[in-house]
């Protein structure tokens, strides 16, 4: 086995190994976009709601977390919250500070998309005798979710990306799992270029159906 | 009594006084034209009385109620009033069916297959069946305009109120919307209706309103505004559109 260069026998072998690894970055990232989701809906609308305080606590939760390195942030969660008396398992850790740091981006993304529904839709809706929570939910969130599609599929491209970082607390994602396979092998080419090829057949197809999305709805904009 | 009732409404934007006290009365039944120039304060009038604006001062009754209390259930309220906009406002996720059943269901909880029964009957009224599973996009503006219309009168409102519901159309297709308001305000529907087609006024208006400057300048019948106008203001803008 030749160190220091691509060793295609070793590629054959370790390719179970990174593609466990890539199902392990795939749960990571698809967990932590749905609750990232669910977070940034409820700060995409504290956002725009009449009401300076949630307004105010939006704002400086968005500006907190896109201010900082996610890096910085997987540790404040994983090392920081044992010392306050929180000790979480590392698999929960990861999905915590992924799910708060993609709620910041995604809630930026509602906000946007529920301007991007012209205010007649609103106005409609509440003349019809249906409650501002009504409105929301069945008039502006379904077209603005359908505006942000695009947004939303890149925000989760970005993620699949970003939790390559959680290796830094010893989960088993597919970076990690190169660099196992590294530490042991001493070949860095073999396992690295598995892990990069990796990443991309996970991301080109999405950022492939986020085109698609796009063109859709730009020829499905009139009404 | 009167239907519906407005004492002394004002409403200020900032510095900006956009109704100075308005009193009018509509009766049941009654087709009432708001007519003057743009910026007189007439849309902002109709949007007060289902509170779309909140008034700055005054009173708005329907049916011996006070609409403009704080205290009234204003979502009950305007199930009572039907108002159609000037950029139609179709649910643009929805059909043209789902757009008339969306209400029906979420406020009036009317079950599904019922509020399709509802919407179809609506739908057939304004003379579009035949377009129930189109999307908003897939119509013209007229006929946009014509499921707003339904999707308001499925409602069973018991006023309804039309902000220049044809000003955003294209020439050739304001007169299907037209014949829909004819035909309802035939049928006995009580209308608000603010409007630049004069032809229209003249011929379904029971009672013609000019208002300039935030104010009711003058009114009465098509006959009397139009024919012979009393004030000054009101002949020179019927001169300037006629």
């Amino acid at each position: 086995m030749a160190i220091g260069q691509f060793d295609p026998h070793l590629f054959l072998k370790i390719l179970p190994d990174l593609a466990y690894g890539a199902l392990v970055t795939l749960k990571f990232s698809i967990l932590s976009t749905l609750f990232g989701l669910v977070i940034g809906t409820v700060f995409g609308i504290f956002r725009i709601v009449k009401n300076p305080v949630l307004n105010a606590i939006s704002m400086a939760y968005v500006e907190v977390i896109r201010g900082t390195p996610l890096l910085v942030q997987i540790m404040i969660v994983y090392y920081g919250l044992p010392q306050a008396g929180i000790t979480l398992p590392p698999d929960i850790s990861g999905v915590l500070a992924l799910s708060i740091n993609s709620g910041a981006y995604i809630a930026e993304i509602i906000r946007a998309g529920i301007q991007s529904v012209p205010k007649g839709q609103m106005e409609a809706a509440r003349s019809l005798g249906m409650t501002y929570v009504q409105a929301m939910r069945y008039v502006v969130l379904p077209q603005a979710f359908r505006n942000i599609l695009p947004a939303l599929g890149n925000e989760f491209i970005a993620l699949i990306k970003d939790s390559s970082l959680l290796s830094v607390i010893a989960i088993a994602e597919l970076t990690r799992v190169g660099m196992q396979i590294y530490a042991v092998t001493f070949n860095a080419w073999t396992p690295l270029l598995g892990v990069a090829l990796f990443y991309l057949m996970m991301t080109l197809p999405l950022s492939r159906l986020v085109d698609y999305a796009q063109r859709r709805i730009g020829g499905h904009e009139s009404a | 009594m009167s239907l519906l009732e407005i004492i002394d409404l004002h409403k200020k934007f900032g510095n900006l006084h956009v109704l100075k006290g308005i009193n009018m009365e509509v009766d049941r039944g009654e087709v009432v034209v708001i007519i003057g120039p743009s910026g007189s304060g007439k849309s902002t009038l109709l949007r007060c009385i289902n509170r779309l604006e909140e008034p700055t001062k005054g009173k708005v009754i329907l049916d011996g109620v006070e609409i403009t209390d704080p205290k009234v259930d204003i979502n009950k309220i305007r199930q009572r009033i039907g108002i159609v906009f000037q950029q139609f406002n179709l649910f643009s996720h929805l059909t043209a069916l789902e757009n008339i059943t969306l209400p029906l269901r979420v406020v009036k909880k009317i079950p599904k297959e019922e509020a399709e029964r509802i919407a179809m009957r609506f739908l057939k009224k304004v003379g579009l069946e035949d377009k129930a599973s189109h999307y908003p996009h897939q119509l013209s503006g007229g006929q946009q305009q014509r499921v707003a219309i339904a999707r308001a009168l499925a409602m069973n409102p018991e006023v309804m109120l039309f902000d220049e519901v044809t000003s955003a159309l294209d020439p050739e297709l304001v007169k299907e919307v037209l014949d829909v308001m004819r035909q309802l305000a035939r049928d006995g529907m009580t209308m608000i209706v603010v409007t630049h087609e004069m032809g229209f006024a003249r011929e379904v208006g029971d009672r013609v309103i000019f208002m300039d400057k935030g104010k009711i300048v003058e009114e009465g019948t098509p006959e009397e505004i139009f024919t012979n106008p009393k004030h000054e203001r009101t002949r020179k803008f019927l001169s300037m559109i006629l």
